[in-house]
């Protein structure tokens, strides 16, 4: 939070998600290609089959053209990206993990100069040697999975590392192993949903064997996945279980996401038995394009379980997502953020002013102004109280205060509080008085967030928390003076006003 | 020296003594600079030969610049894959300076990705279809050239944050930022020049297209002369408007500092004799055997100086920090391990592949 902050009018998180999500597809994909291609290849020379090798030599162009340069480009890109959004979360991350990362990089090197090699030596040298290449390539994308998974898995449930902070204790942590079975069953989800298209070039008369292989493959990858996936939700504390599954999740979103995952599974399952290994023939490209809807939105649906349930931290009970660590927050509720950054402190010293750099600092990591988690719609607005009050057609109201009260409001419903509420022609007489009644409620739910930072000290230290004891579980505490509430607020109510749209703009 | 704007150092400590990271940051970065060197050099140079090439495939200048590319292809991805050590490392220690600068330039920053993209794939397309590709991948790669050295400059300097806070293009104003960046550029020509040279001297030694391979390489010892005379003189004119301080840093600094300085300075003049004693290269094979060595080892030793100016200008910032150390030597040792494996590995393999060449039915 002490960083200069980088404002992106998309939201640092979506643009996060876009070059995440491209990467561990192709990254995936990279890894299960060069397993799949190495053992079709192998069987070529096995069976003398000239398609299936075909297949294989096909397929490695691909693997070269995304893995060797998309893959690493956006692998990259991922801590481009955090260190632009989030320098103090990755900075932490890089500083435990460091050699677990240096390890990676060494499987890497071997993963491209074995993945270059291997495209370039098609018809050049022995079948051994090209073999013992693919080979090669297919361990060195392994490995750095089994590397990197141990720190994806860490972020979410650190398990003894948040007693000991000994890398091992992270590295090795409850969900790793669950983790790795499911992420080599999607290696092959994702291969095989890449692969269908050169098989489909093969000659009419092996077109059908080639797309049952395939379909084998999917079949492997699918119980594997689901397998992992099983194993994973079992090995998940229950305080994070609770999140999106039972009857009442805490989540509702994280529950139909993770509907949405096994379900996008299934239909993978259902494609592959009714298409590529029942009737061969009927695979077209529509067929590959449902597989890689299943697949996909397999993948994506538990990466994004995964970030959600993580929420809101980047390390489970030890840093926020917004840089902030659990253990600061006394500190910095006593000094001041502007204390704590030089960022936030440079500047305007008027309220409203350093309210727009404390937002910078403490909120823009997962809010925008009007896109991804808008803080504009979020907040109450004179328009809001203009529509619950109007109630015009009759009902709306109603949906209205459902829709962008009752977050806050709760336990009152909408007829109690169209009976304490001012009339519509109160409100369009005298706006000013709503935006001071909407000051009042910013400057409330900022205390209510500074609060929930003293929750944070009952929590047992060195044991997972659970959030469920939490009101906004969802979102880090604020901390700062009350000064600071004050000027958070402030800027936060001036959204309201028309002319406040230059405020609304970030720092860079 | 104000260091309100700094952040704060990084809780967790630094895994281990900060002389091991600046050793393997060092060490990294200069494998990383020769295959960007052979990337960044063998793009613009191919660029300009393919133009005097005029589209004649048997013009030796269009062979020089289809050679270059044919590198890239395996350039490019290495060029990558070792940059990203040296990223690793420099997050470890210099994580308050070096997001800082790539907050500032924001958008720049991002779109270096984009660039890489950009330049890659152009590169392949080139191979392809030809026509602008070629273009396209020289100047996405000098781009993200620029956007390197703005990125060191804004990093270095948090004294001036504040300033690039309110504009990030003003680091083009910084006296250091083009002689910087020429530098860097012109040692990518030379190198890969002088691989190319290299390589064109061994065919022709042993026969293969003399009088083709001879022409293309004399034209590219002629891109290293030239380019080197080109460096020294910017050499020293970015010695001369460095930061006072930071140039008396090197000055006073002793063996370690001026030990290197003066042995890259001496290198430079003697890549500049060797360069200019050979009219016809492929006569002199081990002439142009040692320049590529020596020259190699010049950018190993220009690395060194420049990671110490890097300290050197970060020193009155660096200094009002104390870094607590949490070393994980176990882990260290078996990244060592994995990294002497790894690389034998690859030599291996590589060793493999080329004593199995086989053709027709026999080949993979």
């Amino acid at each position: 939070m002490d960083y200069p902050i980088w404002n992106v009018a998309m939201g640092g998180g979506v643009l996060m998600a876009w070059v995440a999500i491209t990467h561990v597809i192709v990254s995936h994909f990279a890894i299960g290609g060069g397993l799949i291609i190495v053992v079709t290849e192998a069987l070529a020379v096995k069976r003398s089959d000239p398609e299936l090798r075909e297949l294989a030599r096909r397929s490695s162009l691909v693997l070269i053209l995304v893995s060797t340069v998309f893959g690493a480009i956006s692998g990259v890109g991922i801590w481009v990206v955090a260190g632009l959004i989030a320098p103090g979360a990755i900075s932490a991350l890089i500083h435990t993990y460091v050699w677990g990362w240096a390890i990676e990089w060494v499987f890497f090197v071997l993963e491209i100069v074995a993945a270059l090699v291997y495209y370039t030596t098609w018809d050049k040298i022995s079948k051994g040697a090209h073999l013992l290449v693919g080979w090669l390539y297919f361990i060195g994308a392994y490995f750095s999975l089994v590397v990197i998974n141990g720190i994806i898995t860490f972020m979410l449930t650190p398990g003894g590392w948040l007693e000991s902070h000994a890398f091992w204790d992270g590295f090795f942590n409850p969900t790793y192993w669950p983790s790795l079975v499911l992420r080599t069953g999607i290696v092959v989800l994702m291969a095989v949903a890449f692969m269908l298209w050169p098989a489909f070039k093969a000659g009419a008369d092996r077109r059908s064997d080639l797309v049952r292989y395939l379909g084998w493959w999917m079949i492997g990858g699918v119980i594997v996945s689901y397998a992992g996936y099983r194993w994973w939700e079992a090995m998940l504390p229950d305080t994070v279980t609770a999140l999106f599954l039972g009857e009442t999740p805490t989540l509702a979103g994280l529950a139909a996401t993770r509907s949405f995952t096994l379900w996008s599974l299934t239909l993978a399952l259902v494609v592959t038995v009714l298409a590529l290994l029942l009737a061969p023939r009927l695979a077209r490209g529509v067929t590959a394009i449902l597989l890689m809807v299943g697949a996909f939105g397999f993948f994506g649906g538990y990466e994004r379980l995964r970030e959600g349930v993580r929420k809101p931290f980047l390390i489970h009970s030890h840093l926020f997502s917004n840089g902030l660590l659990v253990s600061q927050i006394d500190e910095i509720n006593g000094r001041g953020i502007a204390a704590h950054s030089g960022w936030v402190a440079a500047g305007d010293p008027a309220p409203e002013a350093l309210g727009r750099r404390i937002f910078s600092a403490q909120c823009s990591s997962c809010h925008t102004m009007d896109g991804y988690q808008s803080i504009s719609k979020a907040l109450p607005t004179v328009a809001d109280m203009e529509l619950v009050a109007a109630d015009t057609p009759a009902g709306t109201g109603a949906v209205h205060y459902l829709e962008q009260c009752s977050r806050c409001h709760g336990e009152i419903d909408y007829e109690e509080m169209a009976e304490m509420m001012p009339t519509l022609e109160e409100i369009r007489d005298d706006p000013d008085f709503i935006r001071e009644l909407n000051l009042g409620m910013i400057t409330m739910t900022v205390m209510e967030l500074r609060d929930m930072g003293s929750d944070y000290a009952d929590f047992e230290p060195g044991k997972q928390f659970d959030m469920r004891q939490l009101d906004r579980s969802y979102m880090p505490p604020f901390v700062g003076t009350e000064e600071e509430v004050e000027a958070l607020a402030l800027y936060l109510a001036s959204l309201d006003h028309p002319e406040a749209t230059g405020a609304a703009g970030g720092d860079r | 020296m104000n260091t309100d704007l700094i952040p704060a150092l990084d809780a967790a400590g630094l895994p281990g003594p900060p002389w091991l990271f600046h050793f393997l940051l060092v060490f990294t970065f200069f494998l990383h600079l020769v295959f960007m060197n052979l990337t960044l050099g063998g793009t613009l140079m191919a660029f300009v030969a393919n133009l005097r090439g005029g589209g004649r495939p048997a013009d030796p200048n269009a062979v020089l610049a289809k050679r270059l590319m044919g590198v890239n292809t395996y350039a490019i991805s290495l060029a990558i894959t070792t940059g990203v050590a040296p990223l690793l490392f420099v997050q470890v220690l210099y994580q308050q300076f070096f997001y800082s600068g790539t907050i500032l330039l924001g958008w720049i920053w991002f779109n270096m990705l984009v660039l890489l993209m950009i330049g890659y794939y152009a590169a392949y397309l080139h191979k392809k279809f030809r026509g602008p590709w070629l273009g396209v991948s020289a100047v996405t790669f000098f781009g993200i050239a620029m956007t390197h050295v703005a990125v060191h400059l804004i990093h270095v300097q948090p004294g001036k944050w504040a300033q690039f806070n309110t504009s990030a293009w003003t680091v083009l104003g910084d006296p250091t930022y083009w002689p910087r960046l020429l530098h860097f550029v012109l040692a990518a020509i030379t190198f890969a020049a002088l691989v190319a040279a290299w390589w064109a001297v061994r065919r022709a030694r042993a026969g293969a297209d003399v009088e083709l391979n001879t022409a293309i390489a004399r034209t590219a010892w002629r891109w290293s002369l030239w380019s080197t005379v080109l460096i020294m003189v910017d050499g020293f004119i970015l010695l001369g408007v460095l930061p006072k301080p930071v140039l008396l840093g090197v000055m006073r600094g002793g063996l370690a500092t001026l030990g290197p300085l003066t042995i890259s300075i001496l290198f430079g003049v003697g890549l500049l004799m060797m360069l200019a004693r050979a009219r016809n290269p492929v006569e002199s094979p081990g002439l142009v055997s040692g320049t590529l060595a020596a020259l190699t080892l010049t950018i190993a030793v220009m690395t060194v100086t420049r990671h110490q100016v890097r300290v050197l200008y970060l020193e009155p910032a660096t200094s009002q920090f104390q870094a607590t150390i949490v070393p994980q030597w176990g882990n260290f040792i078996l990244f060592a391990l994995l990294l002497v494996a790894g690389l034998a590995t690859v030599f291996w393999m590589v060793r493999r592949v080329l004593t199995s060449p086989a053709e027709g039915d026999e080949a993979a």
